[in-house]
């Protein structure tokens, strides 16, 4: 069988395969899910927490304060430890999975596996099998959280694997902004995270999950997010990374169940040599007059990513929109994207875009004429590219800060 | 201040300067008049250093310096700044980022700050650079732009086209603010001093706001006469650039 290489991209049987999952970067090495290690099932409270002061930049620059003594309550699991400040406010609840799990039985019956089926690879039988801990989080009917609630996962152990699984329960009319930082701080170079995340958004609910990645150079990350929205719910992701590992596959997946029910995903990455991203994001809008969008930006400083993105209309007045944008600010890598609709309801309103391309001389030159340097006008227009219109507010400065150095980065790796 | 000599520049593999010269020196402001396609946004971008225009053959000399290698981040360094006739759109760039990141690197804040609120420019800050600006509104902003560069010589391409009587006065403060402010922060002791600058134009009511020393006239990618400003533009209403050949001739004849 003759293939044919169009650029990075191998083309065999009429199918584009990159040619780095040829290469076997996809697969995850399933031996090494033996050495997951055990998270402990009690949680100590974050005062008990010895961190070092890089470990707390690394963190911030996650979005994660662990000390500014939020009455919101705060959860980190380090390693295998697990540590919590316990919300100060009425309805809130944040506790470890485990943990729950004894003290509300109904839990498992009403949202464990219910919106991740477990059979649905090697990462979520593992997740299961194991039992892995996590953070388990309720707002309760009409409860709304006006300041963000910080997560942490924290892997300091260098060639270890971390296993996680989340739930994440907003009842009827609550809403909650998470903020979720996983980090291998600044040190370590490789290991395995794999993480299991539920969410239910309840009847007019509103979660807005922003997750902020920052992974030493040889992490394989694989996340598999499910989310469950009811009549008038609304769901946010906003997804950056910051800081790539060297594989990622993630495809978050959200059921519009109910009617006028929501979702908007938001991702902003850059690729470095050296590095797979396949990012994702699947909506199935089977509610009424629910809507879909999912914007993607990616920058390409030499690696490889793939932005899919797949809404699917399946009920009368769906509207939905994809976009998926790159910039190659590198001869080398590859970006792909993949934005797909799906109507199975005649009427679904459906569109998509893509556009990639590379920066633009005569936008860098005008600038450079306005009085900045070449590699400033570079930035600032690459700022501008993944300024995308996610809700800021309430992020950490040394958060805003690691964003802005997204545009910032050049055209090689660390080291 | 500004001196080309025998400038030939190509665009596109096309030489549409055929031996430009041109000489500005301190204290003054020039204006180019000429028809449409003579070559005067060609020869302004030159100036600036965009990349897309090739020297082929000739000299631009600012402040004694051979300018032709430099960079366009060097010139305007050396104090070069210019309003362009049809600037690109920058998207997703607002105008704030770029003005704060200009102040911050010049710690000019106070100044800029200032200027913003002289020549009501705090509704652009928001927008994206050029991003569906009117014709009229993206010469408020490119002259803002070379105000904050605080520049010693400046150079406009049609900084009146589409303005309406209105603006163009406020245009015409913003040039003279421009020209008048001491460059790069410097306050001179000479009390006639002032920045040098050249203005392409087709039409006189600028002229009217902002004192032009002299004037030429640019043909065909050459300069070919040169003279009062005022006494030109009446004799190019009345008689079409054609009066400048004849001038031209009538002195070769001499
Ligand atoms: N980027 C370019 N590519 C191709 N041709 C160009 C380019 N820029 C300028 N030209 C050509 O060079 C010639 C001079 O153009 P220029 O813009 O300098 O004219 P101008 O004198 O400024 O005219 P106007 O009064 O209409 O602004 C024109 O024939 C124009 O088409
Ligand atoms: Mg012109």
């Amino acid at each position: 069988m003759p293939t044919v290489n169009t650029g990075g991209i191998i083309m065999e049987h009429g199918v584009f395969i990159n040619d780095m999952a040829q290469a076997g970067y996809l697969k995850v090495d399933y031996s090494r899910f033996k050495d997951i290690e055990k998270i402990e099932n009690n949680s100590s409270t974050i005062d008990e927490l010895n961190l070092e002061g890089d470990e707390i930049s690394s963190l911030k620059a996650v979005g994660v304060n662990l000390y500014d003594n939020s009455l919101v309550g705060k959860f980190l699991i380090y390693g295998t430890n697990v540590y919590t400040s316990r919300p100060r406010i009425a309805g809130v609840e944040i506790i470890p999975l485990k943990e729950a799990l004894l003290l509300y039985p109904d839990i498992k019956a009403k949202y464990y596996f219910k919106a991740v089926d477990r059979e649905q690879d090697e990462v979520t039988r593992t997740a299961y099998k194991k039992e892995q801990n996590g953070y388990f989080i309720r707002v309760k009917k009409n409860v709304v959280v006006d300041i963000p609630i910080h997560t942490a996962l924290f892997m300091h152990k260098e060639n270890s694997v971390m296993c996680i699984h989340n739930i994440v329960v907003l009842e009827e009319g609550a809403q909650l902004h998470l903020i979720t930082g996983c980090t291998s701080g600044c040190t370590l170079k490789e290991g395995l995270h794999i993480a299991v995340s539920e969410h239910f958004v309840g009847k007019g609910a509103k979660l807005t999950n922003t997750m902020i990645h920052n992974w030493g150079s040889d992490f394989v990350v694989r996340p598999k997010t499910a989310t469950i929205v009811e009549d008038d719910g609304t769901f946010v992701s906003n997804y950056y990374s910051v800081k790539p590992p060297k594989n990622i596959q993630t495809n978050p997946f959200t059921h519009l169940k109910g009617k006028n029910a929501s979702a908007k995903y938001m991702t902003v990455l850059a690729s470095l040599p050296n590095t797979y991203s396949d990012i994702g994001g699947t909506v199935l809008m089977t509610g009424e007059n629910s809507g879909a969008e999912l914007v993607a930006r990616a920058v390409n400083h030499g690696g490889t990513v793939n932005q899919t993105g797949l809404l699917i209309g399946a009920a009368k007045g769906v509207r939905a929109h994809v976009d998926c944008s790159g910039l190659m600010l590198s001869t080398e890598g590859v970006i792909e994207a993949i934005p797909g609709l799906r109507a199975m309801h005649p009427d679904a309103r459906m569109s998509h875009e893509a556009a990639i391309g590379k920066i633009d001389t005569g936008e860098v030159n005008y600038l450079q004429s306005k009085g900045l340097e070449e590699m400033q006008a570079i930035a600032l227009i690459v700022r501008g590219f993944l300024d995308i219109g996610i809700e800021e507010e309430g992020f950490e400065p040394e958060l805003q800060k690691a964003i802005q150095q997204i545009s910032e980065l050049s055209g090689h790796g660390e080291e | 201040m500004l001196s080309i000599s025998d400038l030939h520049v190509s665009v596109e593999n096309k030489e549409i300067l055929k031996g430009v010269n041109l000489h500005i020196p301190k204290n003054e402001v020039h204006a180019l008049f000429g028809p449409n396609g003579s070559g005067k946004s060609v020869l302004l971008s030159t100036i600036m250093g965009f990349p897309e225009y090739k020297i082929l053959q000739g000299k631009i000399m600012f402040k004694g310096e051979d300018i032709n290698q430099l960079s366009i981040d060097e010139r305007v360094k050396l104090g070069i700044a210019i309003s362009e006739q049809r600037p690109p759109t920058i998207s997703g760039v607002k105008l704030r980022s770029l003005i704060e990141l200009l102040a911050s690197e010049r710690k000019d804040d106070a100044f800029i700050e200032d200027m913003v609120e002289r020549f009501n420019m705090a509704k652009f800050l928001n927008r994206n650079i050029n991003d569906g600006l009117s014709g009229g509104e993206i010469k408020k902003s490119e002259l803002f732009l070379a105000m904050v560069a605080r520049p010693a010589f400046l150079v406009l391409d049609e900084p009146d086209s589409g303005v309406d009587p209105e603006h163009l006065k406020k245009i015409g403060a913003m040039i003279n603010e421009i020209i008048q402010q001491g460059n790069q922060g410097k306050i001179s002791c000479d009390p006639l001093a002032k920045n040098s600058g050249l203005i392409a134009t087709h039409s006189a009511a600028i002229l009217n706001y902002i004192h032009t020393d002299k004037a030429h006239v640019m043909l065909n990618g050459q300069i070919r006469c040169s003279g009062n400003p005022g006494v030109m533009m009446e004799q190019i209403r009345l008689n079409g650039y054609k009066y400048c050949i004849r001038c031209q001739q009538l002195i070769q004849e001499e």
